[in-house]
């Protein structure tokens, strides 16, 4: 009996675990190529699952299709956001090594996002309709599976290996790796460095849009929805390493087996202090992360 | 010669004023000060209790007024507290000094509450409280304060109470308990309150549970539920929270025989929306719904919504009982000197016109306390008209014609 769930535990804590690296893997994108931490992570996720929201109730389309319309928005937001906002201040920054001004920038979208969308959609909360992965459930003799935290979960290893290859194999993905290591260097070897900022931190936005579109069918829309999915965010990108893609899903793995198991052995309150614990004792012994990469720092 | 009649008609017209003004002096007024949240982050809430008051004392001065006081008419005077507990003290200060008032309500926030009652005391002015749900605020050893709502532990207490009686009524037996709650203040609170009560009324504890209220998974604390398999699943949940709960349980097909939440965020007007089915049967304790099947409660709702666009609240019936039961008080004082109104307060036994509250009178004990105040239990069902909450306990207080659903149909 308690094998089956520990079992249950441990199948739910890597489901939730790889969506909570979905949720992450923008944010460490972002960093590791344009070396800002954005705050305004949450909220862009906040925008997808408002977009998916509104597409699926719009059209009564299945939530998954709204990938169609969510991901080319997201992108050209976190496009456009990067161009018109943050490149302009990169460059008043140039000669600045730590440009702390771009974290001020982000932080204020975070604050915009989250109550233009108070304004436009009030604080209700929202629940997807029509929802066909509604309580979806896969029953295993005693073992419960949930179906949209599966399918979240595919769609994150989908999204990594599509990352994955991207970065690897295509001449774009190249340059924003040529990008992340010397932005210098790759300029000269005839880079638009501004252009792959651009790139990157629209692929990232699209990234938060997936993981909104993904959370959705099991999780309610408001407009403050991305600030607990931002504070996690950040624990698992220290905790994988800054700017490693792989390291942002080992690591929302961990965050959500320490989650899931934890509660077996003492409170829900307790689990959570032992993730923010683990979030210092990496700081501490090893600031790059289980994957990151030593130069960055 | 102009002048003259000018000056002459003035006179005249000065004099009539005064005159008339005079005669509006014989009759007497009872002032009233009223101290409420009217604006920053309780503003809505004081605007219902504004509200309320205002329909009740026009009812009041409509019926004749004070006849003991020869017809007196109620005037009601506002201090807007803003929540903050230094302009709560020193408007009652200006309401007793300036304005003279003989009675002073308010001030829905219990930290307002706390030291404006004390002003009060010290000048021994009557102060009748609505709502604030502080313990201590009657339990200071004051004269002069008088609190119709019920206080903080009853709503536990209440809990326990609707579990005995649900058992008596449905003969269903309930032996364990499992305690959930959101790890703030209110909380632990309740869950302190909630293992002392489940000890006295012979419950076994199985689980003991906090969690965080900003916690992106609650599948982990679902399973632990499931795991402890109680009869009663007891809830303090905050709205993003009770959502995920309510959702998770239901897909996890935890179904105890009774679930039952304590406001908060189950009371949260998305609640319904966001967990449609899934809500069903889980009872939840209010102060008051708009269902409560007491005579008048229906009309003055009715009249109520029509002026002011929404249903009452617990908050706003409670300040519209309390309009009535002073007075009465004043009714039976006869006279506007404080210790007399004070004295007939204490010797209240009010169950007349206006009381559209769960319970049948209000009795104050000799703490100050609305000894009869009580809280009432709905049970979220459809039957007919979608979700909605429906009054079931007390049993006075029950909607006619509606069975609740004891135990919840195991999923």
């Amino acid at each position: 009996m308690d094998f089956v769930f520990l079992l249950q535990d441990v199948i739910n804590g890597v489901l939730m675990g790889s969506i909570y690296g979905l949720v992450a893997l923008g944010l460490t994108l972002v960093f590791g190529v344009l070396k800002v931490i954005n705050f305004a992570h949450g909220s862009f996720i906040m925008v997808g699952m408002f977009v998916a929201y509104w597409a699926v109730a719009l059209t009564g389309l299945h939530p998954y299709v709204a990938l169609l319309l969510v991901v080319p928005a997201m992108f050209f937001f976190g496009y456009a956001s990067q161009h018109w906002l943050i490149r302009p201040i990169f460059k008043a920054e140039r000669d600045v090594r730590e440009p702390t001004t771009v974290i001020i920038v982000t932080t204020g979208m975070w604050y915009v996002l989250d109550n233009l969308a108070l304004l436009l959609f009030g604080p209700d909360y929202r629940a997807l309709t029509p929802n066909p992965l509604k309580g979806q459930m896969l029953e295993l003799g005693q073992i419960f599976i949930s179906v949209p935290k599966l399918y979240g979960a595919v769609a994150t290893f989908a999204t990594c290996a599509g990352l994955y290859w991207f970065m690897q194999k295509t001449r774009t993905g190249r340059a924003i790796r040529a990008v992340s290591l010397d932005r210098d260097a790759a300029s000269l070897m005839g880079i638009n460095q501004w252009k792959i900022f651009n790139i990157a931190f629209g692929i990232g936005t699209a990234i938060a849009g997936i993981a909104g579109v993904v959370l959705t069918p099991f999780y309610n829309v408001y407009p403050s929805v991305g600030v607990p999915f931002d504070v996690k965010s950040f624990v698992i990108v220290v905790l994988g390493g800054l700017g490693s893609i792989p390291g942002a899903l080992v690591g929302g793995i961990i965050v959500g087996l320490i989650e899931s198991l934890g509660p077996m052995y003492m409170t829900a309150t307790w689990t959570e202090a032992i993730v923010y614990g683990l979030f210092l004792m990496v700081l501490f012994f090893k600031p790059s992360g289980l994957f990151g990469q030593k130069h960055d720092w | 010669m102009k002048k003259l009649t000018m000056i002459v008609t003035m006179c005249a017209m000065v004099l009539a004023m005064h005159l008339g003004l005079g005669t509006a002096h014989a009759e007497t007024v009872v002032k009233v000060g009223n101290i409420l949240p009217l604006s920053g982050p309780s503003a809505s809430v004081g605007q219902q209790g504004k509200q309320a008051r205002e329909m009740a004392i026009e009812e009041i001065n409509e019926a004749g007024g004070i006849k003991s006081l020869g017809g007196a008419k109620i005037e009601l005077l506002y201090a807007d507290s803003k929540s903050d507990p230094n302009v709560g003290v020193t408007e009652a200060e200006r309401f007793i000094n300036t304005e003279k008032v003989n009675v002073i309500t308010g001030a829905w926030n219990s930290g307002v509450t706390y030291p404006s009652t004390a002003v009060a005391e010290r000048y021994g002015v009557p102060y009748i409280v609505p709502v604030s749900v502080r313990d201590t605020i009657t339990e200071r050893g004051f004269k002069y304060v008088f609190r119709i709502a019920a206080k903080d532990s009853w709503w536990t207490r209440d809990q326990f109470a609707f579990l005995d009686d649900m058992q008596k009524e449905f003969g269903d037996e309930l032996k364990t308990v499992a305690f959930v709650y959101e790890n703030g203040d209110w909380g632990t609170g309740f869950a302190a309150q909630w293992v002392e009560l489940a000890k006295e009324h012979g419950y076994e504890v199985v689980l003991n549970e906090p969690y965080p209220s900003s916690a992106t998974d609650l599948t982990p604390v679902v399973n632990k539920i499931r795991r402890a398999r109680p009869d009663v699943l007891m809830l303090v949940s905050n709205a993003a929270d009770a959502i995920l709960l309510t959702n998770t349980l239901a897909d996890y097909k935890v179904s105890p025989k009774v679930i039952i939440g304590s406001g908060g965020g189950h009371a949260d007007p998305t609640f319904l929306s966001a967990t449609g089915d899934n809500a069903k049967y889980v009872f939840d304790i209010v102060e008051w719904e708009a269902d409560v099947n007491k005579p008048g409660a229906k009309e003055v709702n009715a009249k109520y919504k029509e002026r002011y666009g929404t249903n009452m609240t617990g908050e706003a019936v409670d300040a519209y009982v309390a309009m009535y039961v002073m007075a009465d008080a004043l009714e039976r004082a006869g006279s506007l000197e404080p210790t007399a109104i004070r004295d007939a307060l204490a010797a209240t036994e009010y169950s007349g016109e206006g009381l559209i509250t769960t319970y049948d009178s209000v009795k104050f004990d000799e703490t100050g306390q609305n000894e009869n105040a009580a809280l009432a239990v709905v049970q979220i069902n459809d039957i007919g008209n979608g979700l909605e909450r429906i009054t079931v306990w007390p049993k006075n207080a029950r909607r006619e014609g509606y069975t609740p659903v004891f135990p919840m149909p195991q999923k």
